[in-house]
């Protein structure tokens, strides 16, 4: 009974134990994270409760933070889990009713979801009670406890529909998630749960079919420009095609434009859409400049350190072809490093859209902030990217390089104060942080050889 | 030629290989045969420099393997048991890329002549990702003998393969010069191409001999290993 429902919270357990064992240091900053960020949720909680603010939060708007959560986990998990699962094909092959098998990945999802709300509120509710806040409301809890269950049905029907050539059996899940948005309250999607539910019975009865259409072997024709090239052009020209053909480039460019537009719109109005009336005079005057700075910290953090981390952890079972070629260890590190001047050049859209916003007359300390972020962001991602070679976009190594990158931004937007005040041509200064920072990135490149030597 | 001298191997606690020594020379075909984990595929990886070792010395041609690696490598064609290749590029573009990457002259010409003899010509221009295990084996196979390099290490050359490909490779095999070194559990081909077999068990080499020799001894190379399997456990 349920061996596969075992099977995978045994296997996701014991991949958890594993990593914490390989990588300590990630994990203990990831745990200390973790309870950081729900520290700050309480204080914030605290905070929110005990002053008179204009911002209006509601307790929906929390369910719905939650559920859209929870929701898009159980898709991760229920891709990982059977619509990408090689394993899988074992359980599916032997005499057990296939229906029931998926309906026991379901039921692992659903626990893991479920051990992870309770895990998580309870830390946030201790941590409330830490700072004096009531927390008996026994009710709501409930709801939104039932609400992490409507989640992972519908993110579970969804996961089912998305992956099968007959896209329109989404419809239902639309429909329903339509109105959960549109009415916007927690008992209008409890009621809706027996819906919610029929729809995932009936999705588990054709969830076979989207198996099947996701492992179908299509012949893909290709017709690339084959020559004979040197070696770093080889290396550059392999991870390029790489990038085209994952269609990478593009949602790089996609993400830049989006992030300049937003971030240049809030930096215009970013204080009357969230910032507290009362507290618009103390602090207003520093959000705009956040907003600069997190739009390129966001576009940085997706187009170098994603791709950067990348050039190496993707290299988990081709390192046998890596390690045995006659090729040196620096060439490969600069080949590899080479093909992100390609994706440097898509996150220099960024700029002009946030300039239509901030002005023209700040577009040279943006393309300067724009290539001193770029350039620590590669510098920070390759050594870290071949230091763990074969973990394979490891998220929770994208969330430290995420933090580091964060606090040398910061210190550098907090220099820029300094620099501007102190020194009358504050160009010859920037310009000499860049060539400085250029130096750091060779001996980055040189160490990351030298790591990958330490490898063997 | 290899030689490789009292080479130790472990991953953590578990010794994969147990102060070994091998010499693979240039005029004989030479099998390693052992049962699962016996370390035939470790030893491979470390001749190859894919894998680091604890203690010993591998030389290839002369050069060592860890401090001569770039001149080792280059004398090195290595076909892995299972061929994990950049699935994103079509079998062309990752052959030319070998092709640039080993610095070979008439690439094309190679790469078409090769091809056609292992019979995955007519796919080259389809993604890796979307071929059979066994286009995937002909594949690595191609990149493993276009620099056409003195000494060819094959773990299970033709596992996966149909029968008509299984015997090209095996008879450019017989015809090739220089050192090659076949991992395999198929008696069968060792018999048909093999001229001296290593047995290891347990990261030890437990028996060498000619193939022949074992042959007229015992049958077969597949008695011959039960024979010798019974002997080292008694």
């Amino acid at each position: 009974m349920f061996e596969t429902t075992k099977i995978i919270i045994l296997e996701n357990s014991r991949n958890l134990f594993k990593k914490m064992k390989e990588t300590p240091v990630l994990y203990f900053m990831f745990i200390s994270m973790i309870f950081f960020s729900i520290l700050i949720f309480s204080f914030a909680t605290y905070f929110l409760i005990n002053i008179e603010t204009s911002l209006d939060v509601s307790l929906e708007d929390i369910f719905f933070a939650i559920f859209f959560v929870f929701m898009l986990k159980t898709v991760a998990d229920f891709h990982n889990n059977f619509v990408k699962s090689s394993p899988l094909s074992y359980t599916l092959s032997t005499q057990k009713n296939q229906k029931r098998t998926v309906f026991e990945i379901f039921l692992a999802v659903l626990s893991i979801q479920l051990i992870i709300w309770f895990m998580f509120s309870l830390m946030y509710l201790l941590s409330l009670s830490f700072f004096g806040v009531n927390v008996i409301f026994p009710l709501e809890y409930i709801i939104f406890t039932l609400g992490v269950v409507a989640a992972v049905l519908i993110g579970f029907s969804t996961c089912i529909n998305f992956f099968n050539s007959k896209k329109y059996r989404l419809l239902p899940t639309f429909i329903l998630l339509g109105f959960f948005f549109e009415i916007r309250h927690p008992l209008y999607i409890i009621f809706t749960m027996p819906l919610a539910f029929l729809h995932t019975v009936w999705s588990i009865n054709n969830s076979i079919s989207s198996y099947l259409y996701i492992n179908r072997k299509e012949r893909t024709k290709e017709k690339g420009q084959v020559k004979k090239r040197s070696i770093i052009k080889a290396i550059f020209f392999r991870e390029t095609v790489v990038l085209w053909r994952d269609k990478l480039l593009f949602s790089f460019i996609f993400t830049s434009v989006t992030t300049g537009l937003f971030s240049g719109y809030l930096f215009l109005y970013g204080d009357e859409l969230l910032i507290p009336k009362n507290f618009q005079a103390a602090i207003g005057g520093i959000l705009p400049s956040m907003f600069i700075f997190l739009s390129i910290y966001i576009v940085v953090m997706y187009t170098a350190v994603f791709p950067s981390l990348n050039l190496f952890l993707n290299e988990e079972k081709t390192m046998w072809l890596v390690r045995h070629l006659p090729v040196r260890n620096d060439i490969l590190v600069f080949g590899k490093t080479s093909a992100l001047s390609l994706c440097f050049l898509t996150a220099i859209p960024v700029v002009p859209y946030l300039i239509i916003f901030v002005g023209i007359e700040n577009i040279f300390f943006l393309l300067w902030f724009l290539c001193f972020s770029y350039i620590a962001g590669v510098i920070i991602s390759i050594p870290l990217g071949i230091k763990y070679v074969g973990k394979k976009s490891d998220i929770i190594l994208l969330y430290s390089v995420a933090m580091i990158l964060f606090v040398i931004l910061g210190a550098m937007a907090f220099l820029r104060g300094i620099i501007n005040s102190f020194f009358d041509y504050p160009i010859i200064i920037y310009v000499l942080i860049l060539l400085l920072e250029i130096v750091i990135f060779y001996v980055s490149l040189k160490l990351s050889s030298k790591i990958l030597d330490l490898h063997y | 030629m290899i030689v490789v001298e009292n080479v130790t191997k472990t991953y953590g606690k578990t010794i994969a290989l147990r102060n070994v020594s091998f010499k693979f020379d240039d005029e004989h075909v030479i099998a390693i045969m052992g049962e699962n984990g016996a370390g035939k595929t470790t030893l491979l990886k470390i001749c190859t420099g894919i894998l680091p070792f604890n203690r010993g010395t591998i030389l290839v041609d002369g050069f060592s393997i860890v401090k001569d690696s770039i001149k080792a490598r280059e004398k090195i064609g290595y076909l892995p048991e299972m061929p994990d290749m950049y699935e994103r590029l079509t079998g062309r573009e990752f052959l030319f890329y070998i092709a640039s990457l080993r610095k070979i002259d008439n690439a094309e010409q190679k790469i078409n002549e090769l091809t056609k003899m292992i019979g995955i010509y007519d796919f080259l221009d389809y993604e890796i990702g979307s071929y059979s295990k066994g286009m995937k084996q002909k594949i690595s196979m191609t990149s493993a003998i276009l620099h056409n390099p003195k000494n060819l290490l094959l773990d299970e050359p033709v596992y996966g393969l149909d029968p008509l490909t299984s015997r090209a490779i095996q008879n450019f095999i017989k015809k090739k010069k220089g050192t090659t070194v076949i991992a395999t559990h198929s008696t069968q081909l060792v018999e048909k191409i093999a001229d001296l077999v290593y047995i290891v068990m347990r990261g030890r080499v437990v028996n060498f001999n000619k193939v022949e020799t074992l042959v007229s001894k015992y049958g077969s190379i597949e008695e011959a290993y039960f024979h010798i399997k019974d002997e080292i456990n008694v």
